[in-house]
């Protein structure tokens, strides 16, 4: 265990060895966020509501949505499959520690970063901005936007994973990378809520990965029916043991099918 | 005259090596060409919705929205034609072997910034144009001279890139710190895909005057809708000018400041 503690506090300096490019990083968070702030305050300027969302439950949707985002998709993953494509993974391997173990721990420590970070920077940009929020007030509820969070955070580590078990079988791991980083964008209600797309197109997303990182738990936060609930649970469940079952088997078809010169 | 010829040949050369080492992964073309569009179109539909929910965004009606959101994204495309090869830069400055480009006998620029054109945009560049032409085509009260300073203007915004991507290739070589200057770079320009009247001051006036995006990618349109006074013409003319020079200026420090990295 003593070794995964290790691993993560490395994972954490690591970070202050480039601190330029750390801020920067975290200013790139702060641009992104202000377009979409922009761009919402401007819709709202004439209008009391846009598709069913108040003024009010928008801008909670699009400040806790950030600070969501950077908690379930915040990754370092995506070394996994320079790992493989270099053929680096077989030092890995051949340590005492499991291999999963090294990358949950470094997934920790990133993740930990993006927290505090997102934290700081979306408390700052309320107290600068003083948006008109709307605070969930009911205990139960923030209970289930935790447990839906949570698998946000599990189906999103094994959707990731298993992006980077590409590798396996193709150098070529940015060209699925991107256009999951394109579908994440849109589909998982980075720039909207995706309830405000066509109801036929909004219904088939449901049945996807990506609204259970982070627009369902909001949706519950806003305030759903308890049934509703109960539906999307189904489907966060059955996401969470189908990313498992899907990296498991590449993982297992990967590893035996793997071979590298030179090492 | 001879010397335009010889680098005309060694861009030509330069992109041919480029188009073919690009189209070695078919399937990464695909899947690119296909995320590009998928994005384009979710902001298009984004857009779109927007305007309509909203009546107007900003005072401007939803094709000139459009027409705003496309001028952008052909400016943004172009740039990432040619000069892709800057995304790629660091690692010629962290591993050395910028020395070995700089000691050649054509401007380093020939290689460092436009020496990589990217044919996958270049692909897509072509819907695209259409598209716009089709959505100006539908905007009432266009004049010749309205056209003439928007294509100006959209020459003055693609030297605006080149001023940019130069900025950021001097980073690359003044601090080896920073590894994503062209990701802040892009964040930054993504401002210009709304109107830019949607952001308050003092962002709104950082955006355009400071680092000059709004110039770049906004004012094309602005100048179609006959939105550009003749002294804001100027003075964004002036502010272009500048910014070019400063562009210059840094690449020409930082060459004076390399010493050679790694090797």
């Amino acid at each position: 265990m003593a070794a995964y503690f290790r691993i993560f506090f490395n994972t954490l300096q690591e970070y202050a060895v480039y601190r330029v490019n750390f801020l920067l990083w975290r200013v790139r968070s702060i641009i992104v966020f202000l377009i979409r702030y922009s761009i919402w305050i401007a819709a709202y300027e004439h209008v009391q509501s846009v598709a069913s969302y108040s003024k009010e439950y928008m801008l909670t949707y699009i400040f806790f949505s950030s600070v969501l985002n950077d908690i379930v998709l915040s990754s370092k993953t995506y070394d996994i499959a320079a790992e493989i494509v270099e053929g680096k993974i077989i030092n890995q391997l051949v340590k005492p520690i499991s291999y999963f173990g090294i990358h949950l721990s470094r997934e920790f420590a990133d993740k930990l970063i993006n927290i505090v970070c997102s934290l700081i920077e979306i408390s700052f940009l309320i107290f600068i901005l003083k948006p008109s929020l709307f605070i969930q007030t009911n205990l139960v509820t923030i209970l289930l936007v935790g447990i839906f969070l949570v698998m946000g955070v599990i189906i999103a580590f094994f959707v990731n994973v298993s992006l980077s078990f590409v590798g396996f079988w193709t150098p070529e791991v940015w060209a699925g990378r991107f256009i999951f980083f394109v579908l994440v964008t849109f589909f998982s209600g980075w720039f909207f809520p995706l309830d405000i797309l066509p109801p036929i197109l909004y219904q088939a997303l449901l049945m996807t990965p990506f609204p259970y990182f982070y627009f369902i738990p909001l949706k519950i936060y806003l305030g759903i029916p308890f049934i509703e609930i109960l539906f999307y649970a189904g489907l966060a469940v059955s996401w969470v043991i189908l990313s498992w079952i899907i990296a498991k088997r590449l993982w297992k078809k990967g590893m035996y099918q793997f071979s590298f010169f030179g090492k | 005259m001879k010397t335009i010829k010889r680098n005309a040949h060694i861009f030509k050369l330069l992109s041919i090596y480029s188009i073919k080492t690009a189209f070695q992964s078919k399937a990464g073309v695909v899947i690119f060409t296909i995320a590009k569009f998928f994005r384009f179109g979710m902001f298009f539909y984004f857009i779109s919705f927007l305007v309509t929910k909203t009546q107007t965004l900003k005072g401007y009606s939803q094709n000139e929205a459009i027409v705003i959101y496309l001028m952008f994204t052909l400016i943004d495309t172009i740039g990432q034609i040619f000069f892709r090869e800057v995304y790629r830069f660091r690692s010629l400055v962290v591993s050395g072997e910028l020395d070995g480009v700089l000691i050649r006998p054509y401007h380093p620029f020939l290689r460092v910034l436009v020496g990589g054109i990217d044919p996958m945009d270049a692909l897509t560049l072509i819907p695209y144009l259409a598209i716009t032409f089709y959505y100006i085509s539908l905007l009432p009260h266009i004049t010749t001279q309205n056209l003439l300073i928007s294509a100006t203007f959209f020459i003055n915004g693609l030297v605006l890139a080149a001023g940019f991507h130069i900025i950021v290739l001097a980073l690359a070589i003044i601090t080896t710190n920073i590894d994503h200057a062209i990701m802040i770079y892009r964040d930054i320009s993504s401002t210009a895909r709304f109107p830019i009247e949607i952001y308050r001051e003092p962002l709104r006036a950082l955006i355009t005057f400071v680092i000059p995006i709004g110039i770049m990618a906004s004012y094309p349109s602005r100048a179609l809708f006959g939105k550009l006074h003749l002294s804001t013409a100027v003075f964004a003319l002036c502010v272009s000018g500048f910014f070019l020079y400063v562009a210059i200026a840094s690449w020409n420090h930082a060459l004076k400041r390399y010493q050679s990295w790694g090797g």
